[in-house]
């Protein structure tokens, strides 16, 4: 790289929107680049090699899923979804195609900018460890000992079932990045049969029982209520509140 | 308009031509004479036919039915047809003409009905709109206001007078997107009818999420929280009810003045899972109570809001249409100077838990 300035490609069509992003991530020290079509945004892609992409759901030539798929094929670069619709579908789908996460329209620019920062800290973290598990995992008071599969909160051991455990290490390999209940249930049980969503649902609240979670302050794993659960970022870093949501 | 079996109007000509039949019999019996009076029950049965049955048909069948029947029974060769006496005919026409002109009248009738029940629901729909575009028109006109005084004096202004001008407009944009999100959820109710798409939702993961936006936009007031221990899902469109807590959480954050504990409250009741955001504020007026849910309360132009901010009424009407729509209930309880509670309640679900997990 020239200069180490992350680079980011928005795919936005509209200009108002694309120019505030833009804004926004060059005065925060990030490279931007903006297409305003999904060929374009293609294009760019392929010449420019971005290190994370911004992609609105609505596009006028075709449709944003699209560009998720094609990037996808080839490429592990973190995909953050704009999405205007507030379905749920939209952004499972989306999530479920490989964008690692989502934003829902109207947004602040505080969320947008943990966003990003979140999910390029996830992509040079996958690099480097090849998104191995393996050794250690510490988020806020939690560490996981993936050698011994043992929790440990504020350094006390959380009794888990083998089920249970193998949802918190999963989420935890992905961290920052929402899971859907589809995402998790495949890679806990394999199958995807009506009751395990809530199988999933069920083994979630026990985790969040033992840790100790109360609503509204789910320290460690985030629910996103109809898509799916997050888990906090590692060593993430305390940022203070913006007052903009 | 809606839809009846088709037996109905058979059967209410069978009944109608049944009575007259019945009330000739008796009159025979109680004078010894029939001749004039004959025609006149059975017109009167063929009125009240075409009157209750749709469309011309069952009408015009009871006035044949009838003449024929006049002609067998109750006219001169008795129990025997005769076509030859010029009244019968006579008789036969009035009836046709009377039942196909009633029939045309109650047609009309009803389909004005119909007419002038559509005509509601578009005024309706129109004072809707213009409530909203109203309430939709004062957070507008301070965003515009402030970011044109900031573009268009941006060296004259002092670095605190256009902090405080964007904050301003950040703020209004933020009351506006709860407007639309209001909106939104109106329209999600109106194009799938009265059904909402349901899917199995963890209560508590449901109050996670209010709890964290509510956090969000007001991170200085407390929320008291009381969930029963056990493990409930409640079938429900997350998005929807979500709105419908946030909706009476702000209420109460910005209509109860001096509230000092706001406590969501969830219990099961029976089948249900009965919600519960209580506020020891101010309380609501017995008046306005009333109105609460029905969006008149805020929106009616006679009856202007007396707290700051404005669309109050359109919040809780959705609140009580998104309740509905889920086959639940919703009510207020208000005692001014005490604090308010507002209730609602969900069906929740059976479930049945496998206990097969192995301890590590």
């Amino acid at each position: 790289m020239s200069n180490n300035k992350f680079k980011v490609l928005i795919v936005e069509d509209e200009a108002n929107i694309s120019s505030f992003v833009e804004m926004l991530l060059t005065t925060n020290d990030y490279q931007a680049l903006v297409a305003h079509t999904c060929t374009m945004g293609l294009t760019m892609f392929a010449s420019h090699n971005p290190d994370l992409v911004i992609l609105d759901l609505g596009l006028p030539d075709r449709d944003g899923l699209e560009l998720v798929r094609t990037v996808r094929q080839k490429y592990m670069t973190p995909i953050i979804v704009l999405s205007a619709r507030t379905d749920e579908r939209d952004k499972i789908e989306a999530l479920d195609l490989g964008a690692n996460d989502y934003i829902t329209k109207p947004f602040g620019t505080g969320e947008l900018l943990a966003r990003v920062r979140a999910a390029l800290r996830l992509n040079r973290y996958q690099n480097a460890a090849g998104g191995a598990p393996g050794g250690e995992f510490r988020a806020q008071g939690m560490r996981i000992n993936y050698d011994r599969r043992k929790v440990y909160i504020d350094e006390q051991e959380i009794r888990l079932t083998q089920t249970e455990y193998n949802i918190v290490a999963f989420l935890s390999q992905h961290a920052g990045r929402v899971m859907t209940y589809a995402a998790i249930v495949r890679a806990i049980w394999g199958d995807t049969d009506v009751g395990s969503t809530k199988k999933l649902q069920v083994n979630m609240a026990n985790i969040r029982k033992k840790m100790g979670s109360r609503p509204g302050s789910n320290a460690y794993i985030l629910n996103e209520l109809g898509v799916g659960y997050r888990m906090v970022e590692e060593e993430a870093e305390k940022q203070p509140p913006k007052t903009a949501e | 308009m809606k839809q009846k079996p088709w037996w109905k109007d058979p059967v209410r000509m069978l009944c109608a031509l049944c009575a007259a039949c019945v009330a000739v019999v008796v009159v025979q019996k109680v004078t010894g004479r029939i001749d004039g009076v004959a025609m006149l029950i059975f017109l009167l049965a063929v009125f009240v036919t075409s009157m209750y049955t749709d469309g011309y048909f069952w009408g015009v069948c009871t006035s044949l039915i009838s003449v024929l029947a006049v002609n067998f029974a109750f006219f001169s060769p008795y129990l025997a047809f005769n076509f030859t006496l010029p009244e019968n005919l006579f008789s036969g026409v009035v009836m046709l003409v009377v039942s196909i002109m009633t029939s045309t009248l109650t047609t009309r009738i009803k389909k004005q009905e119909q007419l002038r029940m559509e005509s509601e629901k578009e005024k309706m729909r129109a004072n809707l709109l213009r409530a909203v575009s109203h309430d939709l028109r004062t957070p507008l006109t301070s965003i515009y206001g402030a970011c044109s005084t900031v573009a268009e004096n941006y060296d004259s202004l002092g670095k605190a007078q256009t902090l405080k001008l964007l904050q301003d407009a950040c703020e209004d944009a933020q009351w506006l997107n709860r407007m639309v999100e209001n909106l939104l959820s109106i329209t999600r109710i109106d194009s799938e009818k009265v059904t909402v798409q349901k899917t199995p939702t963890v209560l508590e993961e449901l109050v996670d999420a209010v709890l964290v936006k509510f956090g969000k936009h007001y991170p200085a007031i407390p929320v008291q929280v009381e969930l029963p221990e056990e493990f409930i899902v409640i079938p429900m469109d997350s998005m929807l009810i979500r709105q419908v807590l946030m909706n009476l959480m702000e209420n109460a954050a910005l209509h109860a003045e001096g509230m000092k504990t706001l406590t969501l409250r969830v219990f099961i009741l029976g089948s249900r899972a009965v919600f519960e955001v209580r506020d020891d504020g101010c309380g609501i007026p017995r008046e306005k109570l009333r109105t609460l849910f029905s969006g008149t309360g805020g929106t009616d132009p006679s009856a202007p809001a007396d707290s700051g901010k404005h669309g109050m009424g359109i919040g809780l009407s959705v609140c009580a249409a998104i309740i509905k729509a889920h086959g639940g209930e919703i009510s207020a309880e208000s005692r001014p100077g005490e604090g308010t509670v507002i209730r609602f309640s969900l069906e929740t679900e059976e479930i049945e838990l496998e206990d097969g997990e192995d301890e590590q």
